[in-house]
């Protein structure tokens, strides 16, 4: 292995394509897109309510209209001195959306209410009237059985759950778990993105070289391990360039965005002050995120890395046996399998990432990348388990790396027929 | 002084043995000529001296060395599959080559600039391969191949693709090449084409070395017995023709060579009887008929390319 030539091999493969106009688009969208994703959700947060649904009462206990237009004066509206029928007339000209009738026996006997509706407000909207409706009758109830205001309060008392995480060290902290769990799902999904995405690069690097015809020339200067090496070097130089700016990117728009939305929020006068206060109480949920560990950055670097390096090793095999694009399909599927498998079994993990599939899974090597960094943004990942992850990893990628040397030697001068798995048997064993 | 010596070579792919007991030697300052059809073994020993693959017995030296990525960056080497990075400006692209045969960056710009200029294409510097027309880059192609200014230059199959213009112009560097004393080893099927430049020859068939040597001291031990006949009139005579092979003919022209000393007096004879003769001689044989004599007719893989 001769340093400078890997070197010049990295040098090229880097500056060719950092330079173009692709990679510098997508670098740049990226966090543009992320700034754009939370400003919707942002705005949507606070223009969520704009509509209301109307629904009339056609109440004929004398208390029930009034509890519930005061507990939610924009939807109910009191129609008892209308009959049944023409608020069904009202509902299908579509002045209401829909309309309740309530009698004694829906208090006292608990026989079910009904709504009549158009159809139109969604599950939202169902359960929130059903809310409202058990919220009515429970108190009108609690007031007929006379219950002293003791037991009322212990009944509106809504008890929660804070969670707070004690680390090893002894440090209580607030807990995050349900943004580290989104955070780990998002890293994941990134990295099962990014492999594939560089390693693409790496296999349309090997096959340009191939159909262009330079390779013989090109390997009459350089190993072709050397050529493989840099390649490889190059495309992951790039991935980290590009990883590099998002990261930055991401901690540098999450600092600004609390203070920006709230320069937003001061001219938005026109909603109503009720609204007003309660947009604001939503905002610092959704923008004052949870500091993320600097190490939780770094393990992600770690692991995409030999996530990259296992499986590119193995993507530019595939592009050395193949004449074009179309041709790495055929052998493209046993690489890209555990890669899926990893990305499904994800889905599992952030939701129970402690469970023993996920241990053991997040252990095996060509499925470490994806699931040991969900895990370990989520929980507290033993260090064995991570040190055993990435050691197996290292020792995968010399396996793949030396299988890859054998046959990308051969395939890179072999053109026009089309390879199968046994012409690869061959191609190591030669 | 020998440059290459290549000394019982073989490689074998799979069942097949691509090159068999190959030994050969060009010497300082020739120009070597690697003849053989498609398929005989040439482009494996190529590529075996510029050390992309390994033989699996043998010795190859360049220089006294053995080959090694030292003796790589003493060759240049275009290969018969050539091209180049389309998406690279023609300057950084040989840049890029010129640095991986071993120069320094600025030696390599100024050596460049030089062959661009020589080459009248000081303005593509800045172009992308993949706007240039094929005869274009064909020559970047050639400027690839010698900008490192290495004593030796192997070349594969070089006219093949090569339009009438850049065959001529390859040609004139590589006559250039010889005068300022670099060796030159090429290979070629099409053996006619070559015999003009060539000094040593050495013939593979089959993968094995069939024939080597000075090309007019192989020629001269073939003797006169080939006839060359141009005439016009009716050429079924030469059907009737004993004792002769036809290499080369048309309707107007035949290349005739003697087998088991048949006088070319009967020949001359018999055609004046049918024809206008225009043009009568007795030659050595070319290439192809040496080769074919060597070999045997029947040996022979690729006997039509061979004779096209």
């Amino acid at each position: 292995m001769n340093w400078r030539q890997i070197f010049l091999v990295l040098q090229r493969e880097y500056l060719t394509r950092v330079k173009s106009k692709g990679f510098i688009w997508a670098t740049i969208l990226v966090p543009i897109g992320f700034v754009v994703f939370v400003g919707i959700v942002f705005f949507i947060s606070i223009w969520e309510s704009d509509t209301t649904f109307e629904i009339g009462i056609l109440d004929e206990t004398g208390v029930m209209a009034e509890a519930l237009t005061e507990l939610n004066p924009a939807r109910y509206v009191d129609y008892s001195s209308l009959s049944a029928d023409s608020l069904r007339s009202l509902v299908q000209q579509e002045e209401i959306t829909g309309f309740i009738q309530m009698d004694e026996e829906n208090i006292e006997a608990g026989k079910n209410l009904e709504l009549i509706y158009s159809g139109s407000g969604g599950i939202q909207l169902l359960t929130s009237i059903r809310t409202d409706m058990r919220e009515v009758i429970r108190q009108e109830r609690l007031r007929r059985a006379n219950v002293s205001p003791e037991i009322r309060q212990i009944y509106d008392a809504s008890i929660q759950v804070d969670s707070r995480r004690l680390t090893r060290t002894g440090d209580e902290q607030d807990d995050d778990t349900i943004f580290l769990s989104i955070i780990g799902m998002i890293m994941g999904i990134v990295i099962f993105g990014a492999i594939f995405s560089y390693g693409g690069y790496v296999t349309r690097g090997v096959i340009e070289e191939k159909t262009s015809r330079i390779i013989e020339v090109i390997v009459s200067s350089v190993k072709p391990i050397e050529l493989l090496t840099g390649k490889m070097a190059g495309v992951g130089a790039l991935a980290l360039t590009q990883f590099t700016v998002w990261i930055l990117a991401f901690l540098g728009l999450t600092a600004v965005m609390g203070p920006v939305a709230a320069m937003v929020m001061d001219p938005a006068e026109g909603l109503a002050n009720t609204e007003l206060s309660e947009a604001q109480s939503e905002i610092p949920a959704l923008l004052d995120l949870p500091a993320i560990d600097t190490s939780l950055f770094v393990y992600f670097i770690i692991f995409f890395v030999l996530g990259y390096l296992l499986y590119s090793s193995l993507f530019a095999a595939i592009g050395s046996a193949s004449d074009s694009e179309t041709d790495t399909q055929q052998l493209m599927l046993p690489v890209g399998a555990p890669i899926f498998i990893a990305y499904f079994i994800m889905l599992h993990t952030w939701r129970s990432p402690d469970s023993t599939l996920s241990v053991v899974s997040s252990i095996i090597p060509f499925f470490s990348p994806i699931l040991m960094i969900t895990r370990i943004a989520i929980t507290e990942v033993p260090f064995w388990q991570i040190g055993l992850s990435i050691l197996l990893m290292i020792l995968t990628f010399a396996g793949t790396m030396w299988l890859s040397a054998r046959i990308y030697k051969i395939g890179i001068l072999s053109y026009g027929n089309s390879v199968g798995f046994k012409d690869l048997y061959r191609w190591i064993r030669q | 002084m020998i440059t290459i010596h290549v000394d019982k070579i073989r490689k074998q792919f799979g069942s097949t043995v691509a090159v068999d007991d190959a030994s050969f030697s060009v010497k300082k300052g020739r120009i070597f000529g690697l003849l053989g059809p498609n398929g005989a073994g040439k482009t494996t020993t190529i590529r075996m001296i510029n050390y992309i693959i390994l033989q699996d017995s043998g010795t190859i030296t360049i220089n006294g060395m053995k080959v090694s990525p030292k003796t790589q960056k003493m060759i240049g080497y275009m290969p018969e599959e050539r091209g180049l990075y389309k998406k690279m400006k023609v300057g950084e692209q040989l840049l890029y080559l010129a640095r991986l045969k071993g120069l320094n960056s600025t030696d390599a710009r100024e050596k460049i600039r030089y062959w661009l200029n020589r080459f009248d294409a000081s303005d593509w510097h800045s172009k992308k391969v993949g706007e240039l027309s094929k005869g274009m880059s064909q020559k970047i192609q050639f400027i690839a191949t010698i900008v490192h200014d290495p004593d030796i230059y192997i070349f594969d199959e070089p006219f093949s693709g090569l339009d009438p213009i850049n065959s001529e112009l390859l040609k004139k560097i590589i006559i250039e090449l010889k005068s300022a004393g670099k060796t030159i080893l090429f290979s070629t099927h099409r053996m006619e084409q070559v015999e003009q430049m060539c000094d040593d020859i050495c013939l593979f068939n089959n993968g094995k070395v069939v024939l080597t040597g000075n090309l007019r001291q192989v020629k001269k031990d073939f003797g006169k017995n080939t006839v060359l006949l141009e005439f016009e009139g009716d050429p079924s005579f030469l059907d009737h023709l004993e004792n002769v092979r036809m290499n080369n003919r048309s309707n107007n022209f035949a290349e005739i060579r003697l087998l088991n000393d048949q006088d070319p007096q009967s020949i001359l004879v018999k055609a004046m009887e049918s024809v206008q003769i225009q043009r009568f001689q007795l030659v050595e044989p070319s290439l192809n008929e040496i080769f074919i004599s060597t070999v045997g007719e029947d040996n022979i893989k690729n006997m039509e390319v061979l004779t096209n």
